[in-house]
């Protein structure tokens, strides 16, 4: 297997939580991301997924180095972008981009879709005329009358074709999407998944997509990795993660989305998760799901935090148990049980 | 045990026999229109004609995309729309009375008490500074005459209810020590406080991670179906709607264009504005690799009603005539369609075939 196109190890990203006016002392930190590996190859779509507040988003925009690294490790084509700084690291990003969640709030309402479009074009000096901002326009289904326009012209759809088409101007290797549909009508998401994947094709492109909506990175992705409270509970590759998923969380996860088909629906069991996610800032001891996991046993998981390991063939899990609730020796607690658990 | 829906056979027994489905309909909205009108702009009709009723214990569903006029309508039937500056036609009749154009007091005696709604974003509809014991004590002191000490106790059995850990504690909290599923949750307490006939849930867990949105639905689902509630239920996720309600209707540009029982509304989808939302959906419980199919254009290239099918310019099946004439919302075995050129074949089948 070739060299993946980025590996991290170890990853964490820690924000301080300081007290005091003039000393700052810090008090604690908030485990955003709290010691992730993953890799991703050469013309695949890797997809991060996971509720908010699990550090997935925080987890991209650190790669991309947008958010400054605490410990660990981003090799990109064999460097280390954690070492890097300044110039170097400016001129690394041409071939990492980002594709933002909220097209409306990532193109600046002043600039003209050419100049939105040919901004990064200008800031890697490389010489360009309008026929490679039509160009970008075409690859993207945007009709070439478009460069003279503005943002408000166009609907949430078409603006956020505008940032892919920024996105992906300087033909870059990666090009790492955060929510790239959540912001847009269900009618549009299509549009705009069809139109990603068709650029993977035509320039080769390599995606980390980071969504909530678990469809939607199933569609996309080739490879898929679940993230609870700043790592990664769960990674395999997309099919067989959605045919049999083996932690305890993407299973009520898996199990939560709702399903557009009434047969679907009305037939199938549902594992509800009592309570929220708890605070990064406080993760509890053991394994960190174990506060809202159906299927705990008694002391293991409270104590001793589970590593994820490879449990079948490309197939890695954090639990202690994976094993014993894929073979159906654990079962989950009621999940009417778990929900009036602490209501009279 | 699943009833499986045989396409081209009318259902054996439409899912109305549930406990107390009288005859007459709790609410029943007749031709509702509304007009957001501005000097000097063409008026928005953002509400057209919209017809439809809902039974005691009945779970209704109402789908449609931004703009569709999904909430305008709920808003409407609250009687919450701004007095400037809107019109609003038609009838919108519950148990026997008249809502629109009914005067203030009244209304707000209704509200809250016969009729309730839950809003999509807890933070916005929760009052900040205020903490929510408080706010749900307002609720039953204003229709129920309790008093203090009564509806303090009357909202800790709420809080209980719709599962609220430590709820003597909690009654002291302000929204922004709870948790967005929480404050869904007081949101529900404060809506079924009075025990509402109707309750119109606008987007509830859209807001919502989608455990705790399993979360919402199911206590939505336990509390409602267990008496004589009936829901209304605004969303945009066909997922939602395809679990909890008994009929569902779909709506575009401010008509509803398919109404029809869930399952056979989802078994063979006829207008081809839902079947392309269907097609559009990436699904959980289908392998990967299936290509999905779009729907062309924006919610925003619409035609005027008044001018045509407002779906034709997006529409794969339509035709000169869809441009030049109004389709009228015909019945048809069961179910209400507006459409000239109607779906033969299911368009998620269709999209895997053709790519």
């Amino acid at each position: 297997m070739p060299e993946p196109l980025l590996q991290v190890r170890g990853l964490k990203v820690h924000f301080p939580i300081r007290k005091g006016v003039v000393l700052q002392r810090q008090v604690g930190a908030v485990r955003a991301v709290d010691g992730v590996d993953l890799d991703v190859h050469k013309g695949s779509t890797f997809g991060l997924v996971g509720e908010s507040g699990c550090g997935k988003s925080t987890l991209g925009r650190a790669i991309l180095r947008l958010t400054d690294i605490t410990e660990g490790e981003v090799l990109f084509e064999g460097v280390d972008l954690a070492q890097l700084k300044g110039e170097e690291l400016r001129r690394r990003r041409r071939s990492m981009q980002m594709v933002f969640q909220d097209p409306m709030a990532s193109l600046n309402p002043r600039q003209s879709i050419e100049t939105i479009i040919s901004e990064p074009l200008r800031a890697h000096d490389i010489t360009f005329d309008n026929r490679r901002v039509r160009e970008l326009l075409e690859l993207v289904g945007l009709p070439a009358s478009a460069a003279s326009r503005y943002p408000h012209e166009f609907s949430g759809g078409q603006r956020q074709r505008i940032g892919i088409a920024r996105a992906v101007a300087l033909e870059p290797a990666l090009v790492i999407a955060d929510e790239p549909v959540s912001a847009l009508d269900v009618s549009i998401q299509a549009q705009v998944l069809n139109l990603l994947e068709e650029l993977q094709d035509r320039l080769g492109l390599t995606y980390l997509v980071i969504a909530h909506d678990l469809a939607v990175v199933h569609h996309v992705s080739d490879e898929v990795a679940v993230m609870y409270l700043g790592s990664i509970v769960e990674q395999a590759p997309s099919d067989a993660l959605y045919a049999q998923p083996l932690h305890p969380y993407t299973i009520s996860l898996m199990s939560a989305v709702p399903v557009p088909d009434p047969v679907v629906e009305d037939s199938r069991q549902r594992i509800l998760l009592t309570g929220d996610l708890p605070s990064p800032a406080n993760p509890p001891d053991g394994c960190r799901f174990h506060t809202r996991c159906p299927f705990r046993q008694e002391t293991r998981c409270d104590d001793e935090r589970p590593a994820l390991r490879e449990i079948q063939p490309g197939h890695r899990a954090a639990c202690h148990y994976a094993e014993e609730i894929l073979s159906g020796h654990i079962t989950p607690r009621e999940p009417d049980e778990a929900l009036r658990a602490g209501v009279a | 045990m699943t009833v499986e829906y045989v396409p081209g056979q009318p259902q054996s027994q439409p899912q109305t026999t549930i406990a107390g489905h009288g005859d007459r309909p709790l609410l029943t909205v007749t031709d509702l229109s509304v007009t957001f009108t501005r000097r000097g702009r063409a008026p928005v009709h953002a509400v057209d004609d919209v017809s439809f009723q809902i039974r005691a214990g009945e779970h209704v569903g109402l789908v449609g995309e931004s703009g569709s006029g999904k909430s305008v309508t709920s808003l409407a039937i609250m009687g919450l729309l701004p007095r400037g500056g809107v019109e609003v036609a038609g009838s919108v009749d519950f148990d026997g009375q008249e809502l629109i154009g009914l005067d203030t007091a009244t209304m707000r005696n209704l509200r809250g008490q016969e009729l309730a709604m839950v809003f999509q974003d807890p933070m916005t509809s929760l009052n900040p500074v205020i903490t929510v014991g408080r706010q749900i004590t307002e609720v039953l002191k204003r229709h129920r005459d309790l008093d203090k000490a009564d509806a303090r106790t009357e909202a800790v059995d709420l809080l209980t209810k719709v599962g609220i850990p430590d709820p003597a504690r909690r009654v002291g909290d302000y929204p922004h020590q709870l948790s967005g599923g929480m404050r869904q949750r007081v949101l529900i307490a404060i809506a079924l406080a009075c025990q509402p006939r109707l309750l119109i849930a606008d987007e509830p867990t859209t807001a919502l991670d989608v455990t705790i949105q399993a979360q919402i639905l199911e206590l939505l689902r336990e509390l409602v179906s267990g008496s004589q509630t009936a829901l209304l239920m605004i969303t945009h996720d066909l997922g939602v709607v395809a679990g909890l309600c008994d009929r569902v209707h779909v709506m575009y540009s401010g008509r509803i264009v398919e109404s029809a029982e869930r399952r056979q509304l989802f078994a063979r989808p006829r207008h081809p504005y839902t079947g392309g939302l269907m097609a559009s959906i990436p699904r959980l419980d289908q392998p990967r690799g299936v290509p999905l199919t779009p729907i062309p254009g924006s919610p925003t290239d619409t035609l005027p009603w008044s001018q045509g099918c407002a779906f034709a310019p997006r529409c794969p099946n339509s035709e000169v005539d869809c441009r030049m004439h109004t389709p009228a919302l015909e019945p048809a075995d069961n179910r209400a369609l507006r459409c000239f050129h109607p779906l033969t074949t299911d368009p998620r089948s269709v999209g895997a075939t053709h790519a």
